[in-house]
């Protein structure tokens, strides 16, 4: 942060705001400038940003930039060292942006037994970090943000509490509320697709229309591949270029029926086309990242490995779990020792029964291969799946229950460096730890 | 007026002898639960089997109706149901007992709604109807109708469940009674994710309106441990003490339950 006096780039203000999720459903929380998700910041590589943030939300807030290889102090994590800015103040960042692609940035507060704070109020905007060249080898961006709406808590037979949500939206509108998306045929569209859920992770498909995934949190794959359907965990960023050529008017939404019900769906209608929305409802759930890989297999490089075992701790049927990583949690968690320019493996085992989409701050991380079911004792020796190979550079990873999968990345960015599961529940409970080196 | 005064006053002095009759003899410890809010899915049939055995209880056979000590009852309650805010159950009640061999008791049949998850209240409620008979040899009121509001909730690691249930006789020496009272509680403790334990209170107060005598209600405590071993099963066993003469004075009881599901969800649904 600096004091420069100059006009920012770009102000954010943030404030309660009441709107509408669907004809039925009315929702007041805090958003950016007044809308949901926030205004779209189109920012260059590598070229110095001021933004400013007004904070009339009347409590404590901070803005993380997702995906973005900052400073400690300006991440937006106060676990890092970024201070909170107070109640009717304003926080004058500057930076330079980097690395390109489909970021975001969100607020980075604690919810704890609040279903409406933090993630839960669905306070998001986009970030596209432009490269100094960009061929554009398409017509038309999109940019869409799945956001799930008043959380509730019902208990479980099995201990575990997540919350269950009344409504789910994208761009915070209930599919058929907002306004369509408008298309011509002929067009490539590049769709970037934002899961701000504070906890679920959803299956996306576009009637009538294949994806060809390009990125993976905003970072180019390998392999680019065309699939039915996108699944985007927490925090997870999908960018897809779509052919249209099938003229109607579809609909772009959640693939289990229980979800497009909700309401997460968005109507996507073709220039001189009328008539009611047609779905084209998929049978199975699929999805892999190993599919966008480097078509050849790789050897794993020499790192240091860091093994983090990931655990839940049972508070009751009717409480939400603690969650420890190596038996401890946030802030007892033991931070591992790290260098500059060194290369770590995470080896991330998860013996709980939850998924956890895993963040790393500041940093980007090469995912090696897909998750491996564990041992009876969780405690095997992992060994790279048939199949292994590299190349895909992602900020976060889905590591399904009972799994275990390993992402290496460089320490190239001194400073206190936030980890944690991006479920809102699971980071309030302990969930996150604290890289840090000089 | 005077005179209504007195009549009401002899009235309501005969009421405790009235209703023991009802206190005494309409003991079930057939199906000993204090009852959750939810209900089962649609699609889903829960099988439970009850099993109470009385080992200190009614010595002798009262108005015809058999003693309760050492009374083996084994209920079968099948429950499936019909919405994600209603179900119903059905009961087939045993008995086996030295001198009598194994008996067919009755059929209860149970409806039930609940406020559904979808209206965000903060604790569950629902409310059944229990409908049914059973043979005079083991209740002198042959049929009987059974109102329970269910009210429950789960905080950390407690439980805490309250069923104000009224009770009242169709057909059989009761049914002058009218309504009577019979609450039950249940507190519980998640000592673990598997293994709770709590207590379970029973009681039968008589007419509402005009309670019986401490000594002719029943009141029992039990002491109880549920097995969370998995969402399919449940596993409930206690032991109960009643604490009035009119009570079975020591009670073993056990439930195991299995969920079977029939719905055949799909991941995309």
């Amino acid at each position: 942060m600096t004091a420069d006096a100059a006009p920012p780039d770009y102000k954010i203000e943030i404030a309660p705001v009441t709107f509408d999720l669907s004809p039925h459903r009315r929702i007041r929380t805090n958003a950016y400038n007044g809308q949901v998700p926030g205004p779209l910041l189109r920012l260059q590589e590598n070229r110095e940003v001021t933004i400013e943030v007004t904070n009339r939300g009347g409590a404590p807030e901070v803005v993380h930039w997702h995906g973005l290889a900052l400073p400690s102090d300006i991440d937006g994590a106060m676990e890092e060292g970024t201070p909170p800015i107070a109640p009717n103040t304003t926080a004058r960042y500057s930076f330079t942006p980097r690395p390109a692609g489909f970021r975001w940035y969100h607020t980075h507060t604690m919810a704890m037994g609040d279903l409406t704070r933090a993630q839960y109020g669905g306070q998001h905007g986009f970030l596209s970090i432009e490269p100094r060249q960009n061929p554009a080898r398409y017509d038309q961006e999109l940019f869409l943000a799945l956001h799930d709406w008043e959380g509730r808590l019902l208990a479980s037979d099995d201990g575990a509490m997540n919350p269950t949500y009344k409504a789910s939206t994208i761009n915070g509108k209930a599919l058929g509320f907002g306004e369509p998306l408008r298309v011509r045929q002929g067009q490539r569209v590049l769709i970037h697709i934002l899961n701000s859920s504070p906890t679920e992770t959803h299956w996306i498909a576009f009637a009538g229309h294949p994806l060809r995934v390009i990125a993976l949190d905003g970072n180019p794959v390998p392999t680019p591949q065309v699939v039915p359907m996108l699944r985007l965990a927490p925090a997870e960023r999908v960018c897809a270029l779509v052919e249209m050529n099938n003229p109607g008017v579809w609909v772009l939404g959640e693939v289990r029926k229980h979800v497009q019900a909700a309401g997460m769906g968005i109507v996507v209608e073709y220039a001189e086309r009328g008539g009611a929305p047609r779905w084209q409802q998929p049978q199975e759930l699929q999805w892999s990242y190993q599919q966008f890989a480097a078509p050849r297999a790789a050897e794993p490089g020499q790192a240091t490995v860091v093994p983090l075992v990931f655990e839940s701790k049972f508070r009751g049927h009717g409480a939400m779990e603690a969650w420890t990583i190596n038996g401890k949690s946030y802030p007892e968690v033991a931070s591992a020792p790290m260098r500059k320019g060194e290369r770590y493996r995470l080896q991330l085992i998860n013996a709980s029964q939850d998924d956890h989409p895993l963040h790393l701050h500041r940093h980007s991380f090469e995912l090696l291969g897909p998750g491996v079911p564990l041992g009876p004792a969780g405690s095997d020796s992992w060994t790279p799946p048939e199949g292994f190979s590299r190349g895909i550079m992602k900020d976060v990873v889905l590591v399904s229950a009972r799994t275990r999968a390993e992402v290496e990345f460089v320490a190239d960015n001194p400073g206190a460096t936030l980890f944690h599961c991006h479920q809102q529940n699971h980071m309030d409970l302990g969930f996150m730890m604290l890289f840090n080196y000089g | 007026m005077a005179d209504l005064v007195v009549v009401l006053r002899r009235w309501l002095a005969l009421l405790p002898l009235t209703c023991l009759p009802l206190l005494a003899h309409a003991q079930g410890n057939y199906e000993i639960q204090v009852y959750g809010a939810d209900t089962v899915p649609p699609q889903n049939l829960m099988v439970e089997l009850h099993s109470n055995y009385t080992a200190l209880g009614e010595k002798d056979t009262i108005d015809g109706v058999y003693p309760t000590r050492h009374q083996l009852h084994e209920t079968l309650e099948l429950t499936t149901g019909l919405n994600d805010w209603s179900e119903v159950g059905f009961y087939v009640f045993t008995s086996e007992q030295d001198g009598h061999g194994v008996q067919w008791v009755g059929d209860h049949i149970r409806p039930r709604v609940r406020v559904p998850e979808s209206w965000g209240w903060p604790v569950g409620v629902s409310l059944s109807m229990e409908i049914g008979y059973q043979r005079a040899v083991y209740s002198t009121d042959t049929w009987t109708w059974e109102v329970r509001p269910i009210i429950d909730k789960t905080i950390g690691r407690w439980y805490v469940a309250v069923n104000p249930a009224l009770e009242r006789t169709l057909h059989g020496p009761g049914v002058s009674e009218g309504w009577g009272f019979a609450p039950s509680v249940k507190i519980g403790y998640d000592f673990t994710q598997v293994v709770s334990g709590g207590i379970e209170y029973y009681a039968n107060y008589g007419r509402i309106g005009g309670f019986a005598p401490t000594h002719d209600q029943q009141q029992q405590l039990f002491f109880v441990a549920d097995l969370n071993v998995s969402p399919v099963w449940e596993i409930n066993f206690g032991v109960g003490i009643g604490a009035t003469g009119s009570t079975d004075h020591l009670i073993f009881k056990a439930i195991l339950g299995r969920r079977f599901d029939f719905s055949h969800h799909s991941a995309v649904d």
